[in-house]
């Protein structure tokens, strides 16, 4: 289980660009459309300036993003032997995919850690306590492992890059903009409100809103509860469906 | 002979993929411990197939297979204990070292720390890959990624490997290095090999048996020789110049006292012969009296592409589908 992270990083250790030109996204989200939309001054953060409000949630949809885009390494995978030959070793089904979802997590660490020198820079204040930014980061490598997992499963279905690719963007947008990312909850209309309690990206974005800038903690425990039982219904879902891919 | 000496055995063994292509019809086959074992056959024969349902990948329609005496659909795990596999496709981790490659997998197969090193540069040094351990896979040349393959298949010394087309794509003398090693390394481990090709030449040169694969059932059995022999004596191949063979001629050559088969393929004619310089005579004259025309006659002894085009009425086409694997297997290279 492990040594699928310990590859992720010695693949990082080689090539680190796409982190990079990934990055170049959520940073655009917190340098432009925040400071623009903040004089806009409409939407109710509870007193926090607006760009400080989304910064979290703009880390969470790009990590979101790339752990989605996780499950192409593993459509590729299966053109190539690789996923025949890890499914022909005595390996179990859930440690490779438990395995193989958290090594997106490690990803989504690194991706976060370089948006965030972007986000001091522009002015956002993050709780000056490392425990806290700490804790965050681990809640963002366990949804990440989470969200990797929807996209092994949905890979097991959709064998070939462009189905994959299609199916990508509809889950990830719907997830964002139905989250509490960029906009509280109560601005929606009920409909989207009821998807939200739903979309673990909106725990997930709480759980880090609260820990990297409000140092609001009240929903905390919900919150980590939330994604405990996302990771676990996926990675089962995801195990069982995985064998599924190399036929 | 003991069940634990058997190494893989089928029995009637049949796969049908989404109720309609029977891609197995049926294969029934026996391979002892310790050899090398080819399975010799055209694409959409069912090599992959059949590789695939002994690593317990796919579950076969019906039928059973064994993999030293270990059921393939019950008893998986315990299989996959015993075997290593490489798939027809690239199974490298291109974007890391070769050394790294072989890391990952000892560790996913569990092999402990402490052996963990000395197996890899052994692994490594099988394969002659112990100058180029730290470059990335991406550098390498088709040769050493399959080279890289199969020392991964070797970390765990199985008692049986499954190599689909070890050799794809490859040019004669890397494919030339490829077996070399691969036969070292079964004289010094008695690992059996199992594997797929669709070269004559290869399943002539490095198998101690070969089963001959076509349209999902398994034709003919036996060493390269014993299926040489079973041709017998001589082959007359002659070129004709027009299609005008009746079946009447055919049968005319076939009654023929000394004329063991006929095989007409489009415009080759293969003639079989105990010895073909006493006969041609005889055979020209007949043919001249049908009024066929021929353009070429050559005589050789039979090969095993001659064994295919008896038992399995086809020629083994290879040229378009090699490259075609190769190009793909470029492709993936780039991602």
């Amino acid at each position: 289980m492990f040594v699928m992270i310990e590859l992720e990083l010695r693949r990082l250790r080689h090539d680190r660009t796409e982190l990079y030109f990934r990055a170049v996204q959520p940073i655009l989200w917190i340098v432009v459309f925040g400071p623009v939309m903040s004089s806009v001054k409409g939407i109710p953060t509870g007193g926090i300036p607006y760009t400080d409000f989304i910064t979290p949630g703009v880390l969470i949809q790009s990590t979101t993003f790339l752990s989605i885009f996780y499950g192409l390494m593993m459509v590729w995978e299966r053109d190539s032997g690789i996923l025949k030959k890890l499914l022909v070793t005595p390996a179990s089904r859930y440690a490779t995919v438990i395995g193989r979802s958290m090594a997106s997590g490690i990803r989504a660490i690194f991706q976060g850690l370089i948006v965030v020198p972007f986000a001091l820079l522009i002015g956002v204040r993050f709780v000056p306590n490392a425990a806290y930014f700490i804790s965050a980061f681990v809640i963002i490598f366990f949804a990440s492992g989470g969200f990797a997992a929807i996209s092994i499963l949905v890979a097991s279905f959709m064998k070939t890059r462009e189905r994959f690719m299609g199916i990508g963007q509809a889950i990830i947008m719907p997830l964002f903009f139905a989250s509490n990312a960029l906009y509280p909850v109560q601005m929606m209309p009920q409909a989207l409100q009821y998807f939200s309690a739903v979309n673990p990206m909106s725990y997930v974005v709480d759980a880090t809103r609260g820990l990297m800038i409000t140092g609001d903690l009240t929903n905390l425990l919900i919150d980590v509860a939330a994604v405990a039982v996302f990771d676990t219904v996926m990675f089962i879902l995801a195990s069982i469906s995985f064998k599924r891919i190399i036929e | 002979m003991e069940k634990t000496d058997v190494a893989v055995s089928t029995e009637k063994l049949v796969k049908i993929y989404k109720g309609k292509t029977r891609a197995l019809d049926g294969i029934d086959l026996t391979a002892e411990a310790g050899i090398a074992f080819a399975i010799l056959g055209p694409n959409g024969a069912g090599k992959t197939t059949l590789i695939r349902i002994l690593t317990t990948q796919l579950k076969p329609t019906s039928g059973d297979a064994h993999v030293f005496g270990l059921n393939v659909t019950r008893e998986g795990s315990r299989i996959r204990r015993l075997i290593s596999y490489v798939p027809q496709e690239m199974s490298v981790w291109t974007d890391i070292s070769g050394y790294e490659n072989l890391l990952i997998y000892a560790k996913i197969f569990g092999i402990s720390s402490k052996e963990r090193k000395s197996i890899i540069h052994e692994a490594l040094e099988n394969m002659e890959l112990d100058e180029v351990d730290d470059n990335l896979v991406s550098t390498y040349s088709g040769g050493m990624v399959r080279r890289l393959e199969i020392a991964c298949a070797m970390l765990i010394k199985p008692k049986i490997m499954f190599l689909d087309e070890p050799t794809i794509g490859l040019d004669p003398s890397a494919k030339k290095v490829v077996w070399e090693r691969l036969t070292s390394f079964k004289r010094q481990c008695g690992v059996t090999i199992f594997f797929s090709t669709h070269y004559m030449d290869e399943a002539d040169l490095y198998s101690d048996r070969i089963a001959i694969i076509n349209r999902g059932r398994i034709v003919k059995q036996g060493t390269a020789e014993e299926l040489k022999r079973s041709l017998g004596g001589e082959v007359i191949l002659f070129n004709l110049q027009n299609a005008g063979l009746t079946g009447e001629s055919l049968r005319k050559l076939r009654n023929t006292d000394t004329v063991k088969d006929v095989i007409l393929n489009d415009s080759e004619l293969s003639i079989l012969v105990e010895d073909a310089e006493t006969n041609l005579p005889c055979i020209i004259n007949i043919l001249r009296s049908e009024g066929i025309k021929t353009e070429k006659i050559s005589i050789t002894k039979p090969t095993l592409d001659d064994v295919f085009l008896k038992y399995a009425g086809i020629r083994l086409e290879t040229s378009g589908r090699i490259s075609e694997v190769a190009s793909i297997r470029r492709m993936i290279r780039k991602g």
